[in-house]
């Protein structure tokens, strides 16, 4: 009785070259679909975050301005930060949720590694906000803090932000084979995160015994790490980003073990 | 040219010690699709009135073992669900078998069939970079071929134009260059011969007889005993998952078609003999054996002129009542009726 598997497929691991190539080939060819025939192209990726952080920056930027240090830069930097973070993480997990199902029928033809195509969702939305909107983030963190070692950790905590994508992505992708309305109820969770994620308010006006709920929101806590190390003052909290760090590391890894636990049955669903 | 049967056999003698393909006591059970729960809200329910559907699991393949040599070409026939497809996919990798072992050496051509996952809205000519990608070959490979690939398509002065603006036609044809470009050393055919007009066709069935011609091991999976039997050396004959035969074409054609329900032989004149099969679902085929008489399918009056057999088998046209040959009805047959 014992199961004797196709060694061509279990015996590669996840970033062998021939799957490197494949999730590059599959994000290009999201990304050449996304901005066929747009203009500003990948520049749109700049549009959402920016012309959310202005609303909130007109809406609330002088009521929140005193959780601030009295500033309304400071204020529109952190809103921005927030604003990043959280749209990376819905839109990125939105794309990915559906591409196991989507390229169903090509599953069906040729034998590939069906995670390719969650992670090149993911990759693609990265490579976005590479060209876009992480330099800026870069800079912002030189400008505020002139920390050395927080502008070193940047790069670290992006790279985080994005292994917690793909994590949720990863997982949510093998679930949304076996139940397809998934993608209504993460639309909601997504807005639950969303809404407790401190984006646009100061954390300080929840009240305390809401507060540690917060802390449950793996978004929030990426969000507090990378304003630590974009507009943090004084000594750097190490914990903070610490912990996200170790945090996103988890979910990428759950996301996989789901994935590859659930797999065995995909084909015949697809 | 088509080699001779004892070339083949001469050729089969010299074969080195690795088999092409060899199958050992493969079984595969796959979840029916009755079973499927789609929805997540409907799962809660059944949780929480406590009513937890077991997956069902159906046996599609049993204990299937064979060896198939370098340069050999098997077809492989059988009813509707008997596994055929399932085979050819377990050898491409695609399923893995929930038992037994599946060896295969050299690369692998996808499968070729009707209908393929193109990417709409991109060019012709990255959607051809992505496929060859994704079938294992490096970007640059590909890049040097995509010419050649458009132009066995015919489909050149679309190289930059969004799939979606080809027809169903061209897309198959582009699906079918693409697939035979890099010369396998396995090719998986899943009743390929019905892409495109006549005259493509044609060029299809040219570039198979190449392969057929070179090394290329071949299995070819097919409803139509007759092709098969008149290609193939060799003859799988699957019902209900299991191997029931594997030996010489000739022999396999003589037991498969002692087997069908019903074979009537229709006499019209002196030449025009027709063979027609019905299969379990009332399903009716008719062809000539003489020359090419044309079929037709009459659905709600109108007349379709059909390609061939295997086209109106994979359009699923199981509620045929009538079908025409030269412009004559020959027979007309309820569902479930069989022809005597």
């Amino acid at each position: 009785m014992s199961a004797v598997l196709d060694t061509r497929r279990t015996g590669t691991t996840i970033w062998s070259h021939r799957q490197f190539e494949l999730v590059r080939m599959s994000a290009i060819r999201q990304l050449k679909a996304r901005y066929r025939g747009t203009a500003l192209g990948v520049l749109w990726s700049f549009a959402n975050p920016l012309m959310m952080t202005a609303l909130y920056t007109v809406l609330f930027g002088t009521a929140f301005a005193s959780y601030y240090g009295g500033s309304t830069h400071r204020y529109l930097f952190s809103v921005f930060v927030g604003v990043v973070v959280v749209t990376l993480f819905l839109q990125a997990t939105g794309e990915a949720i559906v591409t196991v199902v989507a390229n169903g029928g090509l599953l069906n033809k040729i034998a590939l590694d069906p995670e390719t195509f969650p992670l090149a969702a993911i990759m693609a939305n990265a490579f976005q906000q590479l060209v876009t909107t992480f330099p800026v983030i870069l800079v912002l963190a030189a400008v505020v803090t002139h920390d050395p070692l927080r502008v070193v950790l940047v790069p670290f905590v992006l790279a985080a932000v994005v292994a917690l994508c793909a994590g949720f992505g990863i997982a949510l992708s093998a679930l949304y084979v076996f139940f397809r309305d998934l993608s209504y109820l993460w639309g909601i969770i997504g807005f639950i995160f969303w809404m407790t994620s401190p984006v646009f308010y100061p954390a300080a006006l929840v009240p305390a015994g809401v507060r540690p709920l917060l802390s449950v929101n793996p978004i929030g806590l990426g969000i507090a790490a990378l304003r630590e190390v974009t507009l943090g003052k004084g000594p750097i909290d190490l914990g903070v980003v610490g912990m996200f760090l170790l945090i996103s590391a988890v979910a990428l890894v759950a996301g996989h073990l789901i994935f590859r636990s659930l797999r065995r049955d995909f084909m015949d669903l697809l | 040219m088509r080699t001779t049967l004892a070339a083949d056999r001469a050729r089969l003698t010299e074969t080195p010690a690795r088999a092409a393909i060899v199958l050992d006591g493969v079984s595969l059970t796959r979840r029916t699709q009755q079973e499927l729960q789609y929805d997540l809200k409907r799962s809660m329910f059944r949780l929480i009135s406590g009513r937890i559907a077991r997956v069902q699991r159906r046996t599609v393949l049993q204990n299937v073992s064979l060896r198939v040599e370098h340069g050999e070409k098997v077809g492989i026939i059988g009813p509707n669900g008997s596994g055929k497809s399932t085979l050819l996919k377990v050898i491409a990798g695609i399923l893995t078998p929930t038992r037994g072992t599946v060896d295969v050496d050299g690369t692998i051509a996808p499968l070729i069939e009707l209908g393929v996952g193109f990417d709409l809205d991109l060019s012709l000519f990255d959607n051809i970079l992505y496929y060859g990608v994704l079938l294992g070959h490096s970007e640059d490979l590909v890049r040097a071929h995509a010419d050649e690939i458009l132009d066995f398509a015919e489909l050149r002065e679309y190289r930059e134009e969004p799939t979606k603006t080809l027809s169903s036609g061209m897309a198959a044809r582009l699906s079918f260059a693409i697939a035979t470009e890099f010369r396998p050393d396995l090719l998986l055919v899943d009743e390929v011969l019905s892409v495109g007009d006549e005259r493509f066709r044609r060029k299809c069935a040219a570039r198979i007889d190449r392969f057929w011609d070179e090394q290329s091991t071949i299995m070819l999976v097919s409803h139509d005993m007759l092709t098969v039997a008149r290609t193939c050396d060799r003859v799988i004959w699957l019902d209900c998952g299991e191997l029931r035969f594997d030996g010489p074409s000739q022999r396999a054609a003589e037991l498969y078609l002692s087997t069908i329900p019903s074979v009537a032989n229709f006499r019209r004149g002196e030449d025009l003999v027709k063979l027609a099969e019905t299969n379990p679902r009332g399903e009716v085929l008719v062809r000539g054996t003489s020359g090419h008489p044309q079929l037709y399918l009459v659905r709600d009056g109108c007349r379709h002129p059909i390609a061939s057999v295997e086209w109106c088998l994979l359009h699923d046209y199981s509620d045929t009542d009538l079908v025409l040959i030269d412009d004559e009805v020959i027979m007309q047959v309820a569902e479930g009726e069989t022809l005597r």
